[in-house]
């Protein structure tokens, strides 16, 4: 916020990075990450010199080649992971009057994604076990006005679609996925959009797949449904002089989709560091009894967005962690049915007892490509050190 | 793709991008080993030096023109019901941002500057009309005083669609300043404009400014809190570097392009009909349109001499398909005509002195030929 000696509440960002960069091993790793940049930069000065910055040739390439990852047949670049999930309700026509399920245990663009169509957002609780909307909830929040289930894949562990897709097809539901966390993740062999109408990722820069800023994808096996969001991306043109609907700005920029173009080309190197990060994690932290740790599952591919544990003195723990110079997250601490902005929805603390508990231990460690085995045996070392082990 | 076969292109972007190559590289080398590509210091400062060059008290970034007008009118509340009234010859954007609002587009013809009329502006106000979102069209200022004391008598906010016009000045004053807030944008084609979308918006009411800064981020009023619901529109780091490295050219840059503008307008005032600029008004030309009823041939003929131009816009917002209003043709004849008639040349910084005078000899040559 800009301002001629005004005292607004000011974007709190800057501090928080400023914070965060004093930790030696850090959740944020782009700085490790930016390395390549200069081979980065010749391929975007290319884009440059063509002027091809809007919805330009690397963002049918990204598309495609994003979809194809994920074995779906379209893939939309938009604006931000959120502006994926906005786009596919409106898309599927949803508004005003509607209810849509989704959980009280996610980043607050879910839920917000869904208020902001005018849908009234319907909460069922998680399970503890995989911090995922519980199956065993959802069809009691049912009513005449649903509309829509968007289910998350937390820290990029998918739900069982194939049971959401079944109780959804029971009751002429549409299901939107927040996989913004499950990049290359899959369950039972199969990837997110398998059993819905479109899964929505987001590229934000510390997601596992990043560009150098918001961006997003949707990805849809619907020629009708991936047509419609390219309208509504992009003020509904046609082409350059013809608005066929009202619709949106919403464009994911020609230079990030180079960026995650060359991402992209790692991914499997990402997924698997993480994946073989947490699991280093989870062979110590496992003989922790004051840790939790949910079930890990061979049919369930994690994708690890997050190392996301259950901790018994979880405040102290985390207090402790930084101090010793770890980058430990809480994510997140207030769960959104008690967030202000969901105040006139009407709920109240004791509403979802398994979200209100995890929010109150939850924490998530840095498990990202660049986090080297030294530095997991430290954060170990000092867990152990914290619980007096 | 038509660039490619042009001698003169609409746009240059490449050229304007050489000028600032060896800056940009090694900003962009500090931010990305800064680990901050969301709303870091390079969005504070570029909010802080926007806010300057605007002389508005605040600048918030966003993550495109659209955005910056479409979460103006959610701050101040408009929504279903409300009507908010605007000019059909824009750009649809300045039609469907109101749209999202849940609210209704009216429109108000445009006078011989094709900007929103102010003499029939009071004709289309009710007692439903909540705001007035006149455009800057092409970068030329439009009567926005008049409207504004139109807008107070009726208790109507001004909110001020600048997406074309940074730099422009009404009696001395930088657009954006009048109304309750203005809407830029820094889409790359922008007189500033950086690699992808990107916009801001100027206010000098705080507490507009307040909202605008929880609305671009999720609601949040720290990381934990989400206070309102939000949307996530917000400028990259990146691009709010290239931007802040521009801005230091812009006053430059557009200098130039006024430079060019009283070239065309010496050469063509007799024989093609150009916008009345109204006396007070300091225009910056992000586009430059003449009028002819022989446009196509006009077009035609400067592309076969490797002149490339564009329309701004042939069909008007209230004929668009996408419009489910009821509208027709004849409604609002100022704009129909501009979307008919009008050509926009080709005019930015980079344009050298001998291209400009291709094109004006071009122009004339074929007035002599079809126009006489």
């Amino acid at each position: 916020m800009s301002s001629n000696g005004s005292n607004l509440s000011e974007n709190f960002l800057p501090s928080q990075y400023k914070s965060d960069s004093e930790m030696e091993i850090q959740h944020n790793y782009l700085s490790s990450q930016f390395s390549e940049y200069k081979e980065i930069m010749k391929l975007i000065e290319i884009v440059v010199l063509k002027n091809d910055f809007t919805l330009g040739e690397a963002v049918d390439e990204f598309e495609k080649r994003f979809a194809f990852l994920h074995q779906s047949q379209y893939g939309v670049g938009v604006g931000s992971g959120t502006d994926a999930i906005f786009l596919s309700l409106k898309a599927l026509g949803i508004g005003p009057g509607d209810e849509v399920i989704t959980p009280p245990f996610t980043f607050f663009a879910t839920v917000g994604a869904i208020a902001t169509t005018g849908a009234t957002p319907v909460f069922v609780d998680v399970d503890v076990d995989g911090f995922n909307i519980s199956m065993d909830l959802l069809e009691a929040a049912i009513t005449s006005n649903t509309r829509a289930i968007v289910p998350v894949h937390w820290a990029g562990r998918l739900c069982d679609m194939r049971i959401l897709g079944e109780i959804a097809t029971r009751y002429g539901l549409k299901v939107v996925e927040d996989a913004c966390h499950a990049v290359n993740a899959t369950r039972d062999g199969v990837y997110a959009g398998s059993y819905s109408d479109a899964a929505c990722f987001s590229f934000h820069p510390l997601k596992n797949l990043n560009v150098w800023g918001d961006g997003g994808i949707i990805l849809t096996d619907s020629k009708e449904l991936s047509n419609r969001l390219k309208l509504l991306r992009n003020h509904g043109l046609v082409n350059r002089n013809e608005c066929h609907e009202f619709a949106y700005n919403s464009r994911l920029d020609t230079i990030q989709a180079v960026i995650a173009n060359y991402m992209l080309d790692k991914i499997h190197f990402i997924t698997d560091a993480r994946v073989k990060n947490s699991k280093y994690f989870d062979s110590f932290l496992r003989n922790i009894p004051q840790i939790q740790i949910h079930t890990r599952r061979k049919s369930i591919k994690e994708v690890y967005h997050l190392y996301s544990i259950l901790c018994e003195e979880r405040d102290e723990l985390y207090n402790f962690l930084r101090s010793k110079g770890i980058d430990a997250k809480i994510h997140y601490p207030v769960p959104l049915h008690l967030q202000p902005a969901a105040k006139h929805l009407g709920y109240k603390p004791g509403d979802f007892p398994n979200t209100e508990r995890i929010s109150k231990k939850v924490l998530s460690l840095p498990v990202h490509e660049f986090v080297s085995t030294p530095q997991l045996d430290f954060m170990i070392e000092k867990i152990r050190e914290f619980y007096g082990i | 793709m038509e660039s490619k076969i042009a001698s003169i292109p609409f746009v240059n972007l490449g050229a304007q991008y050489l000028q600032i190559r060896d800056e940009y590289l090694n900003l962009i080398d500090e931010v990305g080993k800064s680990g901050q590509y969301i709303l870091g210091e390079e969005n504070l400062c570029f909010e802080k030096e926007l806010s300057e060059f605007c002389e508005s008290k605040f600048a918030v970034t966003v993550a495109n023109g659209s955005d910056a007008l479409f979460l103006i009118l959610k701050a101040l509340g408009i929504g279903p019901g409300d009507e908010v009234i605007t000019a059909p010859n824009s750009f649809v954007a300045s039609a469907w941002i109101i749209v999202a609002t849940g609210a209704t587009p009216k429109y108000c013809d445009v006078d011989e500057s094709y900007n929103l009329d102010p003499m029939m502006l009071k004709e289309i106000i009710t007692e439903r009309t909540r705001a007035i979102l006149p455009v800057h069209l092409a970068g030329i200022p439009c009567q926005i005083e008049q409207i504004c004391q139109i807008a107070e008598s009726r208790n109507l906010f001004v909110v001020e669609d600048c997406a074309q016009a940074i730099g422009a000045r009404f009696n001395g004053r930088h657009v954006g300043n009048f109304g309750i807030a203005g809407g830029f944008s820094l889409h790359p084609l922008k007189n500033l404009g950086v690699m992808g979308d990107g916009g801001f918006v100027t206010t000098n009411d705080q507490e507009l400014a307040q909202k605008l800064v929880l609305l671009r981020n999720h609601g949040l009023k720290n990381r934990d809190e989400m206070v309102v619901w939000g949307y996530n529109s917000r400028l990259d780091e990146m691009q709010a570097a290239l931007g802040r490295i521009k801005l230091r050219l812009l006053d430059q840059w557009n200098e130039r392009v006024v430079e060019i503008a009283d070239k065309y307008k010496e050469a063509f005032q007799h024989i093609l009909h150009l916008p009345v600029v109204a006396s007070h008004a300091s225009p910056v030309w992000h586009n430059f349109l003449v009028f002819t009823d022989k446009r196509d041939e006009l077009r035609s003929f400067l592309l076969s001499r490797g002149i490339e131009t564009r329309i701004h816009y042939p069909i008007p917002i209230h004929l668009q398909i996408g419009h489910n209003l009821s509208y027709k043709k004849g409604d609002f004849p100022n704009s129909e005509y501009q979307s008919n008639n009008s050509l926009s040349l080709p005019i930015y910084p980079s344009l050298s002195d001998f291209q400009v005078s291709k094109i004006i000899e071009t122009v004339l040559e074929f007035a002599l030929l079809e126009l006489s």
